[in-house]
Parts: structure tokens; C-alpha cells; sequence
């Protein structure tokens, strides 16, 4: 896109607005803390310099050309799709089957054939994590609903 | 001149705990550094969570270890398979992969080894006499000052990756605005938390740094899928000649010099002083025609350089609280979250502190040649671990990280968010670290200006009598007007220069 930067800009800008909005719904303050700085001024003050800021790139960006960038590959949409799904799936399924699917299903999207070292990844990946950080570090990981009537 | 704290150096460095810490720090640090796409900061980042679960100086001297040996490890892949394992060791592929390409790797590996335990060892001992000395001028700064310095290493973020100055500094204002989101400490208002309790708090810098250092690297690598790795065999370890350390001694002590002053600088790191350690070896040279084609004065000054860096970043962050680099807000953070304020009183109320990074970093520096030049031949075939496989770990280590900070999915949701919205900003041109740097700043930031306002009693022009300020401010100016002017200046010349 030849003007990138300038549209990067605009939207910056819009953003800026919104955000700006949203602070005029902020809660009044008790007239015994009225002596404080408000609790809109630092925000503001920050949304107005990526404003400007923002501006600046809009100025910037008609006089820059832009190198065409490489389309994104399939395989960043579908980890991404993954990522997200693991994380819909954890108060659902728990941690260790969500991070073992996460181990199958990650390394045949990308690729990997070899079905040892995925069976090999999807079984020692969640007994690790078990191991080291429930069992050693005493975190509490979410057991899923799946699993809560069998605890 | 007498060191406060001498005296707690003892029990650090003959504690095994912390040695064996250290020592474990540097192992997974250089292995991190290694493999590519996992960078000294992502490494620090991911572990920062599980560093809670330790007091605060065994803590930051794990994380300086790692933070160490992960600028040193970049280098080892650099030479062996040019692809740099960590941002600051792109300089030297330049000529570190033509050197093992005519089999020298050893000898390349050897250069680097030195030349960045030279350097970081140089760092380190300037980071031992300079931190006291500036925290000690820091004990006279009020309100306005602390800002001001927070403006000016906000500015600082215009001359990181220098092409896009307006885009980091975007960035930093970001990082600032997310640092706002919670309930406002002096009034009690929740500011921008949309109802959701878990963000009453405000959200923790924790993982959204992993979600923008990690997550976003797990998605650049779904879009570098296929890339074939290849590794230069080191057929024997055939380590550099005294004649090579001769030649290349100028080339380390320059470049020490500038990793360390770049180091100081806020804002600026590693990456910037390899740059610059690189270009100023071959300036230098008496042979700048062998640079690109395997010159060892091209190994020694990026590498000298980026980890002379290492030290010199943390001044500004254990003396001033202002990180000197991306991996120095990290620990920055890692220090708030043990309850310590980094600044001038830091070394009053933990004199053992100093001494314990300053012991980390030394040893780590320390550690690291001796893991970079006995265990090259493992590293470089780790380096080859498939990304199938190393990559559902990484996101297993996010995820633990997130959660485990306080047990909350919100958190991960956090990351996953943070991550996600990383990889399209990266995508455009918007550099990760500008965001950490403004979100670890942005309560030190709001703080001093409100504390400003009411000491001036809500007068701008009372930061107009306060000199320490006005330097401050004017020393922000330039530094975001230098992109600029001299951007101004090179189209001007060469305008002139084509009409000639």
C-alpha cells in the first residue's frame, strides 16, 4: 500500500478519539480529593502526544514509499487460530490436555510428520509442566469443567 | 573511594545457591541465545514469573546471568548458520559465517567468546563504580526531576532501530497508556477497565511482555516456516592465535567503550552499540577491505560491543530506575514486582543488591567463555532443534508464565491479546520494546508529574526553576529532534549533491 504509514496514522488518530471518549465516562471525583490531579489529566495528556505523534506519521507517511511487504503465510493465521482456541479450551478442557493438544495439533500445522516425536512432545509437554511447576512451584492450574465432576 | 555495601559481598559469592544459580543462568542463557528466534529478552521475560518464587538477589542475579550470557549466545549461530540468535549478534554474521564457511569456526567462535567476556567484563566494573556515583547524585532529585529524567529516556526510545523514530516513540506513549488502565492510586477512579475486576488492578506489565517478546515471535515463525537451517561443521576446535588477540586487543577495548556508554544511554542497547562497535572496527582497521569476508576485527568489535551493552544498561536502571535497554526494563520490572524501588535509596535498603549483580554478571561473563568455547559443537546442534518441536515448549512456558503470576486467565488472555496485536504492529513497523519501556516507566511517570503538579500547584511553568529539569527537557529535545535534523541535513546534501 503506498500511503501505509499515513493510514497507520489515521487510524491512530480515530483511536485516540475513542480512547479520549471513553474517559469522559470516568466516575467524578469526591470534592475532598479535587486537590489531586484528576484522574483524566495523565491519560488525556498521553492520548493527546499519540495524537500528534500520529499526525506526524500521517505527514511522513505521504512522502515515504513503502517496499511491498510479504503476504502473510497461511500457517500465522492458523497458529494464531490455535493460540486462541487453546486459550477458549483452557477453563473448558484444563491445562495439561489443552497444552497436549496444543502439542499435537501445533506441530502438524506447521508441518511435522514424524508421529513419535509428537506423541513424544504431547505426552512429556503437560507431565513437564505438571511436574516442574504444579508439583514444584505449587501453581494451582484450572482443572477444566470437563474434569470437574471426576475430581 | 569506599563502595557502601562491600561488606554483603561475601555472603553472595560463597553462597552455592546463588553460584549454582548463576552458573545454571548462564548454561540456559548462552542455549537461549543459541537458537534462533529466542532472544535474551523473550528468555528473561519467560522467566521472570518463576523468579518470584526466589529472594530478591538470587533473583536479579539469575536474571543477569541470563540477560549476560543470552547476548553472548546470539553469536554462536550468527557464525555457524547465519542466522543470529538474538537481535544484537545480526553485526557479527557479517563476517563470522564467511569465516567458518573457510573452516574457521573455532576461530571465529574463540574471537567472539573473548571479545564479549572482554567487553562485559569491562562493563561490569564500570557498573560497579558508576551506579553508586549516580544514585548518589539521583538523592538530591524531587518530583520534577524523576519525571524529567522519565521524559528524557522516553525520548531516548526516537534513536532505537532509527528508522522508524516516530513510530517507537508511539510506541513508549502506548505503553504509558496501557500503564494507566486500573484504578487511579490518588482518587480511587477505575480508569478503562470496562467493568472486568481482574483489570481493577491495572494490567500487569508480566504478560504483556511475554505476549509481545514471545507470542509475537511464535507467529514471525509461522510466517518463516520452511527456511532451511544449515550448520558450518567445526571440524576441529581450533581456537584464535595470540597473534589474533593482538591484532584484535584495540578493536575490544574501543568497542568495550562504546557498549558501555550506549549501555548508559536509556533506551539504547545491545543491538545499537553492535551496530555501531561493528562500523567503528572496520573505520579503524587497518584492513576495513576484509570486513564482510571474514575479518576478525568484525567479530571482536560487535561483539565487544553487545555485551559491554549488557552492563552499561544496568546502570541507569539500578542507579536511576530508568532501564538502559529492552532486557534492563525486564529486570527493572523484575525488581518492582520483589517490592524494590530501583533508584538512589535501592542500595540503602538493599546494599547486598549491587554486589549480587555485579557478581552474576561477572561470573556469567565469566561462565560464558568457557560454555561458548567447550561447548560450541552442542550448541550449534541445538541450534538445529526443529521449530515444530521448540516452539509448542515456548508456548507452554508463555502460558505457565502468564497464569502462574496470579493464577488468573485473564492473564493469558492478556498475552495471548498483547501477542497477537505485537505481531501486527511488528508487522508495520513498531518495535516491541518502545511498549515495555512505556508500561515498566508509566507509573513512575504519572506519579512524578501528578506529584509535580501539586507541588507547583497545578503551574506547568514551575518545572521552568528547576534546572536538573530543564536539562532533562532540553536533553529530550535533542535527542528527538537528532532523527530529524539530520534527516533534514542528508536530503539537503544530497539535493545539493545531484545538482552539482
Amino acid at each position: 500500500m503506498r500511503h501505509q504509514d499515513s493510514l497507520i496514522g489515521v487510524c491512530l488518530v480515530a483511536f485516540c478519539g475513542f480512547v479520549f471518549w471513553l474517559t469522559t465516562g470516568f466516575d467524578e471525583v469526591p470534592p475532598m480529593l479535587s486537590q489531586n490531579v484528576p484522574p483524566t489529566f495523565f491519560p488525556r495528556l498521553v492520548l493527546s502526544i499519540i495524537a500528534l505523534l500520529s499526525l506526524a506519521l500521517v505527514v511522513q507517511g505521504l512522502k515515504k514509499e513503502v517496499d511491498a511487504k510479504e503476504t502473510i503465510e497461511p500457517a500465522v493465521f492458523v497458529t494464531a487460530a490455535i493460540i486462541a482456541v487453546a486459550g477458549l479450551l483452557l477453563s473448558f478442557a484444563g491445562t495439561l490436555l489443552t497444552l497436549s493438544l496444543v502439542a499435537i495439533v501445533l506441530p502438524i500445522a506447521w508441518g511435522e510428520r514424524r508421529a513419535h516425536l509428537i506423541g513424544a512432545l504431547a505426552v512429556c509437554l503437560p507431565a513437564g509442566v505438571y511436574l516442574i511447576f504444579s508439583l514444584a512451584l505449587g501453581i494451582r492450574f484450572p482443572a477444566g469443567r470437563l474434569f470437574e465432576g471426576l475430581l | 573511594m569506599g563502595l557502601p555495601g562491600l561488606e554483603y559481598a561475601l555472603p553472595i559469592v560463597t553462597d552455592p545457591f546463588v553460584i549454582g544459580l548463576i552458573v545454571a543462568g548462564t548454561f540456559a542463557g548462552v542455549l537461549v541465545g543459541a537458537l534462533p528466534g529466542l532472544s535474551s529478552s523473550m528468555a528473561v521475560a519467560l522467566l521472570l514469573p518463576f523468579s518470584l518464587y526466589l529472594d530478591p538477589i538470587p533473583a536479579i542475579a539469575l536474571l543477569s546471568a541470563l540477560y549476560c550470557a543470552g547476548t553472548f549466545g546470539g553469536s554462536i549461530t550468527a557464525i555457524l548458520i547465519n542466522a543470529p540468535g538474538a537481535p544484537p549478534a545480526a553485526a557479527t554474521a557479517f563476517d563470522g559465517y564467511p569465516l567458518a564457511v573457510k573452516g574457521e569456526a573455532g576461530r571465529a567462535l574463540g574471537i567472539a567468546a573473548v571479545s564479549s567476556a572482554c567487553g562485559g567484563i569491562f562493563s561490569v566494573l564500570v557498573l560497579l563504580f558508576a551506579a553508586p556515583w549516580l544514585a548518589r547524585i539521583a538523592y538530591t532529585f524531587g518530583p520534577p526531576e524523576y519525571f524529567a529524567l522519565a521524559v528524557f529516556g522516553l525520548s531516548m526510545l526516537s534513536s532505537i532501530s532509527g528508522a522508524e523514530p516516530t513510530k517507537n516513540l508511539i510506541g513508549g506513549c502506548f505503553g504509558l497508556l496501557i500503564a494507566t488502565v486500573g484504578v487511579d492510586l490518588t482518587t480511587g477512579i477505575e480508569r478503562l477497565t470496562f467493568g472486568i475486576p481482574e483489570l481493577y488492578d491495572g494490567i500487569h506489565f508480566i504478560p504483556v511482555l511475554i505476549g509481545l517478546f514471545a507470542v509475537t515471535e511464535l507467529l514471525t515463525q509461522a510466517q518463516t516456516l520452511g527456511l532451511e537451517k544449515v550448520a558450518v561443521t567445526i571440524k576441529a576446535l581450533k581456537l584464535p592465535t595470540l597473534d589474533d588477540f593482538k591484532r584484535v586487543k584495540g578493536t575490544i577495548l574501543r568497542s568495550s567503550g562504546i557498549g558501555t556508554f550506549i549501555g548508559i544511554l536509556p533506551a539504547e542497547g545491545s543491538t545499537m552499540a553492535a551496530m555501531i562497535g561493528y562500523n567503528e572496527a572496520k573505520r579503524w582497521s587497518d584492513a576495513p577491505e576484509e570486513f564482510g569476508k571474514g575479518s576478525i576485527e568484525g567479530i571482536a568489535g560487535p561483539e565487544a560491543a553487545n555485551n559491554a551493552a549488557t552492563g552499561g544498561s544496568m546502570v541507569p536502571t539500578l542507579a536511576l530506575g530508568i532501564p538502559g535497554s529492552a532486557t534492563a526494563a525486564v529486570i527493572l520490572g523484575g525488581l518492582q514486582v520483589q517490592g524494590l524501588r530501583p533508584g538512589p535509596y535501592l542500595f540503602d535498603e538493599q546494599p547486598g543488591l549491587l554486589y549480587g549483580i555485579f557478581f552474576a554478571m561477572l561470573l556469567a561473563n565469566a561462565l560464558f567463555l568457557v560454555f561458548g568455547l567447550l561447548g560450541a559443537k552442542l550448541f550449534s546442534r541445538i541450534s538445529l532443534v526443529p521449530t515444530t518441536l521448540l516452539w509448542p515448549t515456548v508456548f507452554a512456558l508463555c502460558f505457565v508464565g502468564a497464569y502462574g503470576l496470579e493464577q488468573s486467565l485473564v492473564d493469558v488472555w492478556v498475552m495471548l491479546v498483547a501477542g497477537l496485536i505485537g505481531f501486527g504492529l511488528k508487522r508495520y513497523g513498531f518495535s516491541p520494546a518502545p511498549i515495555i519501556m512505556g508500561l515498566v516507566l508509566g507509573g513512575l511517570v504519572e506519579t512524578s508529574l501528578a506529584q509535580s503538579m501539586i507541588i507547583f500547584d497545578q503551574q506547568w511553568t514551575g518545572f521552568l526553576a528547576r534546572p536538573i529539569s530543564l536539562i532533562f527537557f532540553a536533553l529530550a529535545l535533542v535527542s528527538m529532534l537528532n532523527a530529524p535534523v539530520r534527516g533534514f541535513i542528508r536530503n539537503r546534501s544530497q539535493r545539493s549533491g545531484g545538482a552539482a
